[in-house]
């Protein structure tokens, strides 16, 4: 039924308040760059076959509820994006895309270097 | 039990991790060839720029503005859509058999699809997550108007209420009335009135 992978992806997101991603008249809504970075990486990934979004959406959710239970629900750092970064990175790392040791050198780098600019 | 996912460790640089995380994926796949530069920004765009809720503003404010479009669109949405500078593709895909029923004084129109989520996605975007709402898609068939009262529509008892039911044969979509007071306007300025909201008759547009 659905033709552009994308729109399947989004879509398939829709069904849960908690589960779907942040919106604002209609469109996607990211605060932050990195959000879309990860919104864009996490759907290329899958649309690439490197895992199935299926996989992406279930690892979110239990992602989601995993915060939940270790955090009251009011509680002000609650934050989507978070999550599906968090998400991403198991999914990635699950699938053999990236292996996490290599994505911890890479971060590494990309953190002292912020460091020593400042 | 606090979580020891290190995703979940807040510090005050929790925005540079966060950042610095997905910084260095996209980087490393960049490196192995799985992606490149161009194709988050692809998908990205797809989102901004074909389809949204910013194309059925448009079809809506020409319709306000053009009584003759406005009759191809109620006649034949998939033709009106083809009129228009929208992407390749907008108007066939999920968008197939789309069909637009116009509000007036006398009658006002709702959109569900009460077996799934059935939506136009390419003139209304992204359907928000309570039209997949068991409960809405059962209440706004048995009591419409208090489904309608509810979300801040208030109508006299003498419109009547018509319930579209979308399927995969048919996607319904709203065309609502033009608000007074917009007499002067340009098209441009009409369509920036109109939300997803409104083009599902769950609300009114407003100046």
């Amino acid at each position: 039924m659905f033709t552009k992978f994308e729109h399947f992806a989004a879509t398939s997101l829709m069904g849960d308040p908690e589960e779907a991603p942040p919106r604002k008249d209609g469109h996607l809504h990211f605060d932050r760059d990195w959000e879309k970075m990860a919104f864009g990486v996490a759907i290329a990934l899958s649309k690439q076959g490197y895992y199935e979004w299926e996989d992406f959406r279930q690892t979110l959710m239990a992602t989601i509820k995993e915060w939940e239970n270790t955090h009251e629900l009011n509680d002000p750092e609650w934050d989507y994006y978070q999550c599906w970064v968090a998400a991403l990175e198991k999914v990635a790392v699950a699938s053999g895309v990236v292996k996490a040791g290599e994505l911890e050198t890479q971060m590494a780098q990309l953190l002292n270097c912020k460091n020593s600019e400042t | 039990m606090p979580s020891n996912y290190p995703g979940f460790k807040y510090g005050a640089d929790r925005e540079t991790v966060s950042a610095a995380k997905v910084k260095a994926l996209e980087s490393l796949l960049i490196e192995k060839g799985v992606i490149t530069g161009d194709t988050v920004n692809s998908i990205l765009g797809y989102f901004e720029t074909e389809m949204g809720p910013f194309n059925g503003a448009k079809l809506v404010a020409r319709a306000w503005v053009d009584p003759e479009f406005k009759a191809r669109l109620l006649a034949d949405c998939n033709a009106a859509c083809e009129e228009m500078d929208f992407p390749e593709g907008m108007s066939g895909a999920e968008g197939e058999h789309m069909r637009i029923v116009e509000n007036t004084p006398e009658v006002h129109n709702i959109i569900v699809c009460t077996l799934c989520s059935c939506y136009p996605w390419p003139t209304l975007g992204l359907p928000p997550y309570w039209f997949k709402d068991p409960t809405f898609r059962a209440r706004v068939v048995r009591e419409p108007r208090k489904v309608l009262s509810e979300f801040g529509v208030e109508l006299d008892d003498s419109v009547e209420v018509r319930v579209w039911d979308s399927s995969a044969q048919i996607r319904w979509w709203v065309l609502p009335m033009r608000p007074e007071g917009t007499e002067g306007m340009s098209e441009a300025e009409l369509a920036g009135l109109l939300t997803p909201e409104a083009m599902m008759g769950v609300a009114t547009v407003k100046v």
